[in-house]
């Protein structure tokens, strides 16, 4: 169960203190060492994570390349596109250091989700944060290559 | 009539609006839509949206298309990707108050409705439904941002990365009406100009015209103006790695 003592995460920030109060009840606390997954790419995530300390790597996996999206700390909620979609994850999320995490199971996490479509307000808040940064990353690749021509690939 | 589609300014008797994520909500909600938006036609070539511009609203692209762009280092525009009908343009600027972080320039005549900044941000929260059907469209929109970076880890060429973008608009072929055509020839609309898929796809206007012209050469592709017909495409299929 979570406390008042929790960090403030992105998701939280914006529901109100019933649904939080709601989503508590099913929230665990846990860690994960250096080096392990917190989310893994291609896998339907059984959880909601909530990161409370430590850094972790965004990473999207291509033909057994790897994008670096960015790194993250705490207040950062991963796994939330996937679990709305009801689809694997497109990222994979590592920990660069031992992190604290809450976790609250998928089922449940819907479950007050349907109870509370107000809370969709604060979803939407999560994904277009998310989304911004994939854009960004796109739009930074796009920039830095310069248009080459014949076949070299500006975004490789 | 002065345009080549009919103008549906009635939301709620808008014929699309179920096959339209944003756009498919309950009336309560529909007529509140039809109270904020304003509905405005546009020539080819209309500015929506202009990277660096404070978010004045947003968009939903009713009918039409419109690309997606930003400048490279060199000042020479890229396209991101182009946006369909039912898709709403600068949602993440107007959910975070940012400035926009593309431009989004029309590729034809096209049919939007504006909500205003604050209008938009009221009716998100005042329908769960909407903020909804919002979520369903980030979901969306992340998931093409995810397969888009994945793309960026695959070394393409230029002859590869043009098969792939014919594939997919192959995904949204023409309705054929005129004589009866090969069952294999699938007929699309393009919008682009080569200019512009060689902004897409990251090569020069000369490149993407010799492979096009290969393409011709090898009866993959017949190309009659805005018109092309995919006449083989497992060849272009075999082409693309992924």
């Amino acid at each position: 169960m979570t406390t008042t003592s929790d960090p403030p995460n992105e998701l939280y920030s914006s529901l109100s203190p019933g649904v939080r109060q709601e989503l508590g009840k099913f929230a665990q606390a846990t860690t994960v060492a250096q080096g392990g997954k917190l989310v893994r790419h291609g896998v339907r995530p059984e959880q909601l994570i909530i990161l409370n300390s430590g850094k972790v790597e965004i990473t999207v996996p291509a033909e057994g390349k790897t994008l670096t999206l960015g790194t993250a700390g705490p207040g950062k909620v991963f796994a939330l596109r996937a679990i709305v979609a009801g689809e694997a994850s497109e990222v994979e999320v590592t920990a660069l250091e031992k992190c604290s995490l809450t976790v609250l199971p998928a089922e449940e996490f819907l479950n007050v989700l349907r109870r509370n479509p107000e809370m969709y307000l604060a979803v939407v808040k999560v994904l277009s944060g998310d989304l911004k940064k994939a854009d960004s990353f796109l739009r930074q690749k796009a920039r830095n290559v310069p248009l080459a021509s014949g076949s070299r690939s500006r975004r490789s | 009539m002065a345009y080549n589609f009919p103008i549906i300014e009635d939301c709620l008797r808008c014929t699309f609006r179920e096959q339209r994520v944003f756009c498919d909500l309950p009336r309560e909600a529909l007529v509140k839509l039809q109270s904020i938006k304003a509905t405005s036609v546009y020539p080819k070539g209309a500015m929506l949206c202009l990277e660096g511009q404070s978010p004045r609203g947003i968009y939903v692209l009713c009918t039409g298309k419109a690309k997606i762009s930003t400048t490279s280092s060199e000042g020479k525009s890229i396209i991101l990707r182009i946006a369909e009908p039912g898709e709403v343009l600068g949602l993440t600027a107007a959910l975070s108050n940012t400035p926009y972080e593309a431009t989004v320039e029309t590729l034809e005549q096209t049919q939007a409705n504006f909500i205003s900044h604050p209008d938009f941000l009221r009716f998100i929260q005042e329908y769960p439904e909407v903020s909804m059907k919002v979520a369903k469209q980030l979901t969306h929109n992340c998931q093409c941002a995810y397969a888009e970076i994945r793309s960026l880890g695959l070394s393409n060429s230029v002859p590869e990365k043009i098969a792939k973008l014919l594939l997919s608009w192959a995904e949204h072929p023409l309705k054929y009406t005129g004589p009866q055509k090969k069952s294999q020839e699938i007929a699309i609309r393009v919008t682009l100009t080569q200019e512009e898929i060689a902004q897409f796809v990251g090569t020069s206007r000369e490149t993407v015209s010799r492979v096009l012209g290969d393409f011709r050469k090898k009866g993959w592709v017949q190309i009659k103006g805005a018109t092309w017909s995919i006449t083989n495409k497992r060849a272009l299929e075999n082409l693309v790695t992924t």
